[in-house]
């Protein structure tokens, strides 16, 4: 493909003291495609999804946005260069509504600080609307609504502040069976514009069989495994997502107990 | 698949639902409750124009105290240093029109005094509130620390500059200084002239005669004072205390920031869960401290009136001023938790407690402790209140 890549890391190395989190770890996300990030608990991917978002610094490695190296110090200078983190526990408030939600720390003001209520509640209602909820009153609280569609407030907002990489942190664990299936179409909906890159961080490899262009397989710290959708057979994706190990040394091992 | 989506599952409601479910409501109808039964209990005395001087007056004191400690628990904190607060701006403002400004500074004037005093109870705030965001530790522990501090504080300072804990005897500063005058005088006088203007109109050819019985005299006399005029004829009341006006002032800006303004949103975003707050780019260190110096603004502007309306101070003022706010915030609908709650409910809440506070002038029967079983029943009650309110929005029912 001769697609640029939007973000490029290389050799990103993490060490909390003498625990090495990340041994060099590549990666390379595309707009308009899903890049599945997945591995074991413990294999770094919290620490990789933190080091891009800014939130940690790496050890040594480099971050190219477009071609140009960039060196993220704090989150800000993460969303300033287009990086969207969605974590989560979403960083959304309960008890306000969804416009407020949609705004929070962004409100749009008149020149004496009053909020723009009625323009803020009409972009919240359209910037959801375009990834796939038509959400009629955004004056409700967001404690009224679906983890799934929580997930979508959360999405919208990243996009409509300036998100070109979109990173969702595990989005459909803790959600039931139907409202996984929501969030993963608002995901296709999402690469349907063509112009955002999605990392999508999961556990589950069934999800990521249903949405995923190119695979990035981490554990122990490392890239045990990375390539597009045609490169990876089935089998290998689910030897992988053990961590290595043959599903069959698995099969042993428990049956051994 | 059918085309009904999760948001279709909310009801749509009409305008009296709505309403029903506001979180003012409970507050509402408790004010209500009050309001009536105060006047069956006092046979219209507490509304007279006499009474509705002295129950505002002391609603609005309670209510200055109240907004300013509604605000700090939207945005999750508590504030018990507000009484001791009182006392020590009560303490520095008297000590400084008894004695001068510090340092031989010369005279003091009501303003200069008031600057000089709020700059202080500002920067305790400030320190209060940089503790509790630096430390982590709860508000509750830090404002109890500085409950202590400062009613010592008071205490030393009276004795160490007057040798005594209260300063009285004031000259009437109101008659010479614009500024006592706005903070201890009375505004809304044209209220109360336009009231007697009405009432001399009604009352016209009334007048007391030398046949007249002693009850009849009575009688003639209560019916006259819902006129605002005295038993000479002449105007009663001529103008609600200064503290309505700031009252007004302090609810009517909290109103609009809170609903209205980006640094509301960043107030409730605060309080409601606050690392998701700072993880979207609100300054919620910053928020809080700014409170913490709001609450002691509050409790200066309480104080402030206070000693110019009677143109004295003592080491014991503001006592209970704190929980009583938090009181009146609770009751209001402002969550314990943080993170929701209106002003207006506020001021319901301050309207109910300080007609339940000051009944006892107006029902003689009545014993003034009952003031505190009321309290703690209504506040119990505001607690579970709030609470299904808090679930409901959260969709834990």
């Amino acid at each position: 493909m001769s697609k640029q890549a939007y973000m490029r890391v290389e050799n990103i190395e993490k060490k909390f003291g003498p625990f090495i989190a990340l041994g060099g770890v590549d990666l390379s996300v595309y707009p308009g495609e899903v890049h599945a990030l997945l591995g074991d608990n413990g294999a770094g991917k919290s620490t990789l999804i933190k080091i891009l978002s800014g939130v940690h610094q790496p050890s040594s490695g480099s971050i190219y946005i477009e071609g140009a190296k960039r060196e993220f110090r704090n989150p800000r200078d993460a969303a300033a260069a287009g990086i969207g983190t969605v974590y989560q526990d979403l960083a959304i408030n309960q008890l306000m509504s969804v416009t407020r939600n949609f705004f929070m720390g962004r409100e749009l003001t008149s020149r004496f600080g009053s909020l723009r209520m009625d323009e803020m509640n009409q972009i919240a209602h359209d910037e959801m609307l375009k990834i796939g909820i038509d959400f009629s009153d955004p004056t409700q609280a967001v404690g009224t609504m679906s983890g799934g569609q929580r997930q979508t407030l959360a999405i919208a907002r990243a996009i409509y502040f300036g998100a070109k990489v979109l990173i969702l942190d595990e989005p459909t664990s803790a959600l039931g069976q139907k409202q996984q299936m929501e969030v993963l179409k608002t995901i296709k909906r999402v690469r349907a514009r063509g112009d955002i890159a999605i990392i999508f961080i999961t556990h589950n490899e069934i999800h990521s069989r249903l949405i995923a262009d190119r695979y990035t397989f981490l554990a122990l710290g490392k890239v045990i495994g990375s390539g597009t959708k045609a490169e990876l057979e089935g089998e290998d994706i689910r030897r992988l997502m053990a961590g290595g190990a043959e599903i069959k040394d698995l099969e042993q091992e428990l049956s051994a107990i | 698949m059918s085309e009904r989506s999760e948001s279709d599952r909310l009801q749509r409601e009409g305008w009296l639902q709505r309403m029903l479910r506001r979180p003012e409501i409970g507050s509402f109808i408790v004010m209500v409750l009050i309001i009536t039964a105060l006047a069956i209990a006092s046979e219209g005395k507490a509304f007279n124009a006499l009474g509705l001087k002295n129950n505002i007056a002391i609603i609005s004191q309670l209510g200055i105290i109240a907004v300013g400690a509604a605000l700090l628990m939207i945005a999750g904190e508590f504030d018990l240093s507000i009484g001791p607060m009182i006392a020590f701006a009560g303490m520095s403002i008297a000590v400084m029109m008894k004695w001068g400004l510090p340092f031989g500074l010369g005279e003091a004037t009501p303003f200069l005094a008031f600057l000089i005093t709020l700059a202080m109870t500002l920067a305790f705030g400030w320190i209060i509130g940089n503790i509790v965001v630096r430390s982590g530790l709860s508000s509750f522990i830090v404002t109890l620390a500085f409950w202590f501090f400062l009613r010592g504080l008071t205490e030393v300072c009276f004795r160490l500059i007057n040798q005594n804990t209260n300063v009285s005897g004031l000259p009437d500063f109101k008659k010479e200084s614009w500024f006592a005058e706005q903070m201890g005088g009375e505004v809304f006088g044209w209220l109360f002239d336009a009231w007697y203007w009405i009432g001399t109109k009604v009352s016209a050819g009334l007048e007391f005669t030398g046949d007249m019985t002693k009850s009849e005299k009575l009688d003639l006399i209560n019916y006259l004072s819902f006129l605002n005029i005295n038993r000479k004829m002449e105007q009663w009341v001529t103008g609600f205390d200064a503290r309505l006006f700031w009252f007004i002032l302090i609810a009517g800006v909290a109103w609009y920031v809170l609903a209205r303004t980006q640094l509301g949103s960043w107030i409730y975003a605060t309080g409601d869960n606050k690392e998701s707050a700072r993880a979207n780019g609100v300054p919620v260190n910053r928020v809080k401290i700014g409170l913490f110096m709001f609450s002691a603004f509050c409790a200066t502007i309480f104080a402030t009136c206070q000693v110019f309306d009677t143109n004295s101070s003592d080491a014991a003022k503001g006592m209970f001023k704190e929980l009583e706010a938090i009181a009146i915030a609770v009751v209001g609908g402002i969550l314990m938790t943080g993170g929701f709650g209106s002003i207006v409910g506020v001021i319901f809440g301050a309207v109910t407690f300080g007609l339940v506070a000051n009944a006892v002038f107006f029902i003689p029967w009545i014993d003034g402790a009952w003031f505190r079983v009321f309290v703690g029943t209504v506040l119990l009650a505001a607690v579970f209140a709030n609470e299904r309110i808090r679930k409901r929005i959260t969709g834990g029912i």
